[in-house]
């Protein structure tokens, strides 16, 4: 299990790059091969599966062997990292709004 | 105090909220705009001054795979009424912060509006944005056991 940080790393650069996001969003409409995506993207198969395996490394996708085929799949809890940005600063802002009135009591006019 | 969460449900990009003070908004003016009394309530600042286009950062501990640097730039200054400005934190928060003072009866309602979490990343950069935060996400999250 990676620390957050790294985990974090790994997903801002999963999806820092265009192609890999067209495949990302490709993917939330449902599972796909290998092949599909290439039928879908103007990108070559071993870069379709190089993308692929940043986005698995980076716990954004999963994989699921049929066969001679592999069928990738969003896997959701991957962008939980992401998500935390927006609910640390729900909890930021109250939690400082808090101490701001402490400080304002305090003050002179 | 009161807290009011006025975030609109469903709404991924913006996050909003209203303070009732017991104070006169020229005091809470105070507190949002001198740097000794933003490192009391808020997080130690630097460069901090009411020029538009100033460039100033808060710094906070380290977290997560952020160095704890927000890069702040400033937009807007009405002075008593409204402090805008940008608030950019590691390669994934690029928000716009605004602050609007209101005179009540008992003193100011403060509120704070972060918006921008769900711009569009800019050309080839590594910042993603929050677009995904959109039906298909969530809607997937919440299948999440």
């Amino acid at each position: 299990m990676p620390s957050a940080a790294v985990a974090e790393d790994r997903i801002f650069q999963a999806l820092g790059d265009r192609s890999r996001r067209a495949i990302f969003e490709s993917l939330m409409r449902g599972e796909a091969a290998v092949k599909d995506l290439t039928a879908r993207f103007d990108i070559s198969q071993p870069a379709v599966s190089q993308h692929l395996a940043t986005l698995k490394g980076a716990g954004l996708v999963k994989g699921r062997r049929e066969g001679r085929c592999v069928y990738y799949r969003v896997e959701p809890r991957g962008m939980k990292p992401l998500l935390d940005w927006i609910e640390h600063y729900r909890a930021f802002w109250p939690e400082r709004m808090a101490r701001l009135e402490r400080l304002l009591d305090e003050m002179g006019e | 105090m009161t807290l009011v969460d006025t975030t609109a449900k469903g709404q991924g990009e913006t996050i909003s909220f209203e303070f009732d003070l017991r104070h006169v908004p020229h005091k809470v003016w105070r507190a949002l705009t001198d740097p000794a009394l933003l490192a009391q309530w808020l997080l130690p600042v630097a460069d901090f001054a009411l020029e538009q286009g100033k460039a100033f950062t808060f710094r906070r501990p380290p977290i997560g795979g952020w160095d704890g640097t927000v890069h702040c730039r400033m937009l807007e200054i009405e002075e008593h009424r409204k402090l805008s400005y940008i608030w950019r934190a590691g390669d994934f928060v690029d928000t716009v912060l605004t602050f609007t003072l209101t005179p009540t009866i008992a003193g100011t309602r403060l509120s704070l509006v972060q918006s921008g979490f769900a711009q569009k990343q800019n050309a080839g950069g590594a910042r993603y944005g929050w677009k995904l935060m959109g039906a298909n996400l969530i809607e997937l999250l919440d299948r999440i056991p």
